[in-house]
């Protein structure tokens, strides 16, 4: 995310919060109009439903509002951002304690006494046309429920890092982790969602 | 595959080498034994096309519903 709201000539994030602290309410405004979407597609993807997602943008914001006199520049406001959205929907998450889910363990690649892939390469590649074959919608519906069948511990820094394209060491930051556990929890998101998204291959569209 | 390394090896190292945290031997070890195995080739595709196929199928748009209660928040602020 670094970057790509702030690109070009526009506004930095942290001129905006002085200008609203030094009481100009319409910065605030911007910041939101600026953050809205990326919060609720953040949002979307963690808790894997529009209306959870609508209710934590909003809490989400509201929450900003209230705290931003005590931001202290200490991260890109960006990534104080994202850390309240990403709190909300856990707590979201957690109180709805959803439906036990699948695990996803059996889309684990498999190997033989010498370490070899027991797979052909055939198997182990996610096949060409599967966007083309799959209707968007339900492209989209499936690989959200295998993202909503990680478990939370690889599910946060796998959205943050590979879905908002934050770098590691801003999740890292972000959810109190370091570099190389957050990059053992996002390797392990891609094995299992690699696996999960390889068998699509026989799903009729 | 090349004697020195397992393709079990080489996945459980994968995300440290496309982030460039790995030394040179070990790069240089995962490199050869990919190059010369088609099915860790398969693999490594797969693995790197994951991130941008879940990324582009969960482009969720907000809805304009959200839209209209930010902005109930933003006005009743004022």
């Amino acid at each position: 995310m670094r970057g790509l709201e702030n690109a070009g000539s526009e506004t930095p994030d942290e001129f905006l919060v002085g200008l609203f602290l030094a009481g100009d309410e319409m910065a605030f405004e911007r910041l939101v109009v600026r953050h809205r979407q990326r919060v609720f597609r953040l949002a979307r993807r963690l808790l894997g439903d529009e209306s959870d997602a609508q209710d934590v943008t909003q809490e989400t914001f509201i929450q900003v509002y209230r705290k931003l006199s005590s931001f202290r520049h200490e991260s890109l406001f960006s990534t104080w951002l994202y850390r309240i959205a990403t709190n909300a929907a856990l707590m979201r998450r957690r109180a709805h304690s959803r439906r036990k889910t699948e695990s996803l363990d059996s889309f684990e690649p498999r190997f033989d006494d010498t370490g070899t892939h027991a797979a052909t390469a055939a198997e182990l590649s996610i096949p060409s046309l599967l966007e083309e074959a799959l209707d968007a919608r339900i492209l989209a519906e499936r690989v959200q429920a295998a993202v909503d069948r990680l478990p939370d511990l690889y599910r946060r820094p796998f959205v943050l890092r590979d879905l908002e394209e934050l770098d590691t060491a801003q999740v890292a930051e972000l959810l109190g982790l370091q570099v190389a556990t957050v990059r053992q929890r996002v390797h392990r998101a891609r094995i299992l969602l690699r696996g999960y998204l390889s068998s699509l291959k026989e799903v009729k569209p | 595959m090349t004697r020195d390394l397992a393709c079990a090896s080489g996945v459980d190292l994968l995300m440290d080498y496309l982030e460039d945290a790995l030394p040179k031997d070990l790069r240089d070890r995962i490199e050869s034994h990919v190059a010369a195995c088609e099915r860790c080739t398969a693999f490594v595709a797969s693995y790197r096309e994951t991130p941008r196929i879940v990324r582009e199928a969960t482009s969720f748009e907000m809805p304009p519903e959200l839209e209209e209660s930010l902005m109930v928040f933003l006005r009743g602020r004022r």
